[in-house]
């Protein structure tokens, strides 16, 4: 929001180090292990309270598993995730169970994240069941706040899923996740699954619910357009790396990573007299696959400012600006260019593949 | 755009019905438009606008039941399409007006070589022999931007990628050289950068083989970039028809102007507050006696809800169904 304050005074409330999540490739009948689909590799940002941070990226690139992780949906192969200042990478399910309600998710497909045969009522009293002691007739009055407060009709509480459009299933993922007074909700792709005119009484909402409750969201798209008018900062994610993470102004006024340019070029604009004389950015062939990345940079096999030291050194993720950061070759100067290739041999080695 | 040729797909009235368990549901009422020689023709609506639903029909490519055709005309070089033998349709489908649909994974056959799908239509209906099939399959990849051709056509549609797949899909919906090309939702499947290369694409081929193009799509900017001339559906009619710089520059039904609103934009100025067209697209359970947007629309008048607008001329080629009409001046306001 334009009149929110600068992020400087804010406390962090999530942050993630060195995050590693590779699935792996099993093969023949003893399922023995031939190599990592390597999802997210090697992450690092912070989020501040009260700040949302876009996660944008194509499809397959990791966004929605960091999404994941960061939530220990899944476990991660390496790194650390704090979360309010508790580190939350390697506890017990016991422990991370009392966790949970401070952080939330919603999810992508309303229609497949609601139970059908549960009614609106218990499916956002469930979270409730689970975590509170509550009396039936408490119960209900937070379902009813709930419900309220998403803009959903307190009538509709005995209905199913099936009886309510996309945009108000999707205001049901969001009371759910509201219901414990989370702090930091990730939302994946909330708005992907809906009709352009619904999707901005979602994004509306989930800003207004921001400004009441203080929430803190890491929203994951692959909107570019959504993610400006929601973000406060954005970072972009190719191939399992994040390429470059920016307060959004920045990032969108002037792109610096070869791929952010790339893609805030590829974004049609509403507007034929734009349209017609704007020149894009045409990328080359297609993403390469996450279980075989390519020597070096990631985005070096379709980087049209490719150089030779792409093909053959990781860049390193630093910061090249106050608050902006970058994983390329080309803001590097002289005096960081031995350090490149620590982290590379690092890695390789590590990997053992 | 030649202005003033004779169209080469003439729709007129066309109405489709679904007969379901919760009764009628009307999809398209009384949709009439034209398709000029080498244009492109963007349809834009949100889900369940009808605009899937108006194509389907006029070529025959919905189930019957539940859906059924009720009426309507389909002129395409002289013959229509809703009233002849099914023989006729099928040499005219996938020949003369070809497709590309939405989701490329779906609408390619998984256990058939991509040579092999893109050779059927070239011997069903070009009637060429398997050798010079082969030939011309080869070419056609070329010409959609394939490299290695030759190989890629003994290859599996699982073996190419979303981008790489629905090149092939419009390889083989240009096979046999079609006057009419139907493109439903393209490019929606795939992302933006993919998206890019197959607008170039098909920006490229437009300049070479000169067919007229049907783009339905949700995404204005797609529109923008793409279309010589634009109809806007909404509750399964047209709303609004107008060239592309006319309806982005001067849109004048409330729906559009509402539409354009909504959508943020990644260059340009950016608002604190998304503006928002507040409730839900209706569910046509009969034909419609009234306007379908005047419950989510902030001119509705008295006589919105008595009468469904006609559409009517407010520009050169530009035409709208409601009867809201104010001044220049409040055009601005607005």
């Amino acid at each position: 929001m334009l009149d929110r304050p600068a992020p400087a005074a804010r406390r962090k409330l999530v942050e993630v180090k060195g995050l590693k999540m590779y699935f792996p490739i099993t093969a023949g009948i003893l399922r023995r292990k031939v190599g990592d689909v390597k999802a997210v590799d090697d992450v690092s940002f912070d989020i501040y309270e009260g700040e949302t941070l876009g996660l944008v990226g194509e499809s397959g690139c990791g966004k929605s598993t960091c999404g994941r992780v960061i939530l220990r949906l899944y476990d991660p192969t390496a790194g650390s995730i704090r979360i309010d200042g508790t580190d939350i990478t390697e506890t017990d399910s016991e422990t991370l169970r009392k966790l949970r309600p401070a952080m939330q998710m919603v999810f992508q497909d309303p229609q497949a994240s609601l139970n059908p045969r549960m009614t609106v009522a218990a499916i956002i009293g469930e979270p409730l069941d689970e975590h509170s002691r509550l009396s039936k007739a408490e119960k209900l009055n937070r379902i009813y706040e709930l419900m309220d407060a998403v803009g959903l009709n307190r009538n509709f509480a005995n209905r199913y899923p099936h009886e309510f459009s996309g945009g108000q299933r999707q205001r049901i993922g969001i009371a759910r996740a509201l219901a414990l007074n989370p702090k930091f909700i990730v939302c994946d792709e909330p708005i992907a699954a809906l009709d352009v005119s619904i999707q901005a009484q979602v994004v509306n909402l989930l800003e207004d619910l921001q400004d009441r409750m203080n929430l803190t969201y890491l929203f994951i798209s692959h909107d570019l357009s959504m993610v400006r008018h929601i973000a406060d900062r954005v970072a972009v994610m190719y191939l399992g790396r994040i390429v470059e993470l920016a307060p959004r102004d920045a990032l969108y006024e002037r792109p610096m990573h070869p791929y952010t340019q790339a893609l805030l070029s590829a974004v049609p604009e509403p507007d034929p007299e734009i349209e017609t004389v704007r020149k894009r950015i045409i990328l080359t062939g297609d993403v390469p696959s996450p279980a075989n990345p390519p020597k070096g940079c990631n985005f070096c096999t379709r980087c049209p400012k490719v150089m030779d030291i792409c093909r053959a050194v990781k860049p390193p993720f630093r910061e090249v600006e106050p608050g902006r950061y970058t994983a390329c070759h080309l803001y590097e100067d002289t005096t960081t260019a031995g350090r490149t290739g620590a982290p590379e041999a690092f890695t390789s080695t590590q990997q053992g593949v | 755009m030649p202005d003033g040729a004779a169209p080469v797909l003439d729709v007129k009235d066309l109405k489709t019905v679904f007969r379901t368990r919760g009764g009628e549901v009307h999809a398209v009422n009384s949709v009439s438009f034209d398709l000029r020689p080498g244009e492109l023709l963007g349809v834009v609506g949100e889900s369940g606008s009808g605009k899937s639903v108006t194509m389907m029909s006029l070529i025959g490519l919905l189930p019957t039941p539940p859906a059924d055709v009720r009426g309507g005309t389909v002129m395409f070089e002289g013959i229509d399409l809703l009233n002849c033998s099914e023989a006729e349709l099928r040499s005219v489908r996938g020949a003369r007006i070809g497709f590309i649909f939405q989701d490329p994974m779906t609408s390619l056959n998984p256990v058939f070589t991509v040579g092999f799908q893109l050779m059927e239509p070239l011997r069903k209906h070009m009637g060429l022999g398997k050798r010079d099939a082969r030939v011309r399959a080869r070419e056609l990849l070329e010409l959609v931007g394939i490299p290695d051709a030759e190989r890629r056509l003994d290859d599996y549609p699982h073996q190419f990628s979303g981008g790489m797949r629905q090149r092939v899909m419009i390889a083989i919906a240009l096979a046999c050289d079609p006057k009419v090309l139907i493109a439903d939702e393209p490019t929606t499947a795939l992302d933006v950068t993919i998206q890019a290369q197959i607008l170039e694409l098909v920006k490229d081929l437009r300049q070479k083989l000169g067919m007229a193009i049907v783009w339905i799509t949700h995404d204005l900017g797609v529109i923008a970039g793409i279309a010589d001339r634009v109809i806007v559906m909404y509750g399964g009619q047209i709303v609004e028809q107008a060239p592309v710089r006319e309806l982005f520059g001067n849109p004048r039904h409330p729906y559009t102007r509402a539409l354009l609103r909504t959508v943020p934009s990644v260059r340009g100025s950016r608002t604190a507050k998304l503006n928002v067209i507040e409730g839900q697209p209706p569910i046509q359970k009969a034909e419609p006696a009234a306007c379908a947007f005047r419950g989510r629309c902030a001119h509705a008048m008295p006589r919105c809800a008595q009468e469904n607008p006609q559409r009517r001329m407010v520009g050169p080629g530009h035409d709208i169904a409601c009867f809201w009409d104010p001044g220049m001046q409040e055009w601005q306001d607005d």
